[in-house]
């Protein structure tokens, strides 16, 4: 490697923005041939693309800060910086779902039945499987700080165990959530309560799905070794996001299970 | 004016005009060889330290360290050999062919039957 003399990271050209662009175009150009023409050829493609370039992008990402040392102080300093502005980003997103809720459940309309739940729907007992779930959730925030604090003292055994019980956790909720949905006695086409409902806890359980994805992908790293008790950004860009979820959680449980109901 | 990393703030900061000549607050009669970046590995007791007893399989990361570091001007993405170029390869072969057949189905597309 070139000396330098400085601490950035001067970055090799990369392929992946543009093969994630082409990707990007495929997908939607895709589904909107898909709507016409029935054919989901172009969308599959684009599907395959965007993973391929999701699996190569991130792979060059652990190469750069494991492998290369490019990720020096100031330039943890960006990446810490730019998962904060994504949650950010996230929390205004979910923001919106819960003002769409909000907007409906508070002033009834009279087609409702000037009430809520609107007239005609049976909603979930938030004390049953909801309730489970939020305990589910809670008890993984525990053992990913569990996680934390064994890859800070260099207990790898411990971080491997208790991430790998943060990610059975994940998968247990997202097992029940299925469970729920299958269950449920409204559907997404009910009005606006099964509009609300599924959008907003649908959206949360596909975050659910990408960070126990992320867990898992720093479950492998812990097992190959690749986070020291000093530098393990990786790891804790995926604790962020889990807390996130789980926060985001707390959120629909008490107003869209809870108050809701 | 003249800039210079300040290792505290960990921003560019002013400097005179020497420092854009001495870099990252190096002193001028030292020579501006770069020290040699140490990659802390992970703790390990003396109990762990013999391969029978490397809990899930040994680290590779050292080794992984070498291949990666080696000067030799490939950018990062093919710097593994064989398995990147094939991978890299097959996805820019999906990006120039799917881009050519969306183009292609959007332009048909366009082309409505019933005008």
């Amino acid at each position: 490697m070139a000396h330098q003399a400085h601490a950035y990271h001067m970055v090799d050209p990369s392929p992946w923005p543009l093969t994630g662009a082409i990707a990007a175009l495929l997908m939607t150009s895709g589904l909107a041939i898909w709507f016409h023409f029935h054919s989901t050829t172009l969308m599959t493609l684009g599907l395959i693309l965007l993973l391929l370039t999701m699996y190569q992008w991130w792979r060059d990402i652990i190469r750069e800060g494991t492998f290369q040392g490019h990720h020096t102080p100031p330039v943890q300093k960006g990446l810490r910086y730019g998962m904060i502005l994504f949650i950010t980003s996230e929390v205004f997103f979910f923001l919106g779902f819960f003002w769409a809720f909000y907007h409906s459940s508070l002033a009834p309309t009279p087609e409702l039945g000037g009430c809520w739940p609107p007239t005609g729907i049976t909603p979930l007992d938030p004390f049953e499987v909801p309730l489970l779930n939020t305990a589910v959730l809670l008890a993984s925030g525990v053992t990913v700080t569990w996680a934390h604090h064994s890859i800070m003292e260099g207990e790898r055994k411990q971080a491997i165990q208790s991430l790998a019980l943060t990610i059975l956790l994940g998968f247990y909720f997202t097992a029940l959530q299925a469970m729920e949905y299958y269950e449920a006695p409204f559907t997404i086409a009910d009005g606006v309560y099964g509009s609300t409902f599924f959008v907003a806890t649908g959206f949360h359980g596909l975050h659910v799905i990408i960070g126990s994805t992320f867990l898992a992908v720093c479950l492998l790293r812990q097992i190959q070794y690749h986070f020291t008790s000093e530098h393990h950004f990786g790891f804790e860009a995926a604790a962020w996001y889990w807390h996130f979820v789980d926060v985001v959680w707390l959120f629909l449980y008490v107003s869209i299970y809870w108050w809701g109901s | 004016m003249y800039y210079k990393f300040s290792g505290f703030t960990q921003r560019l900061t002013g400097a005179v005009s020497s420092s854009a000549y001495s870099p990252q607050g190096l002193r001028s009669n030292i020579p501006s060889e770069s020290p040699t970046i140490i990659f802390a590995t992970p703790t390990k007791l003396v109990s762990e330290s013999s391969a029978a007893v490397e809990y899930m399989g040994g680290n590779k990361v050292p080794d992984l360290q070498r291949i990666f570091q080696a000067s030799d001007e490939i950018p990062v993405h093919l710097k593994r050999g064989v398995p990147d170029r094939l991978l890299y390869r097959t996805t820019m072969a999906l990006t120039v062919g799917g881009a050519l057949y969306c183009l292609v189905a959007l332009y048909i597309a366009a082309q409505p039957k019933n005008k």
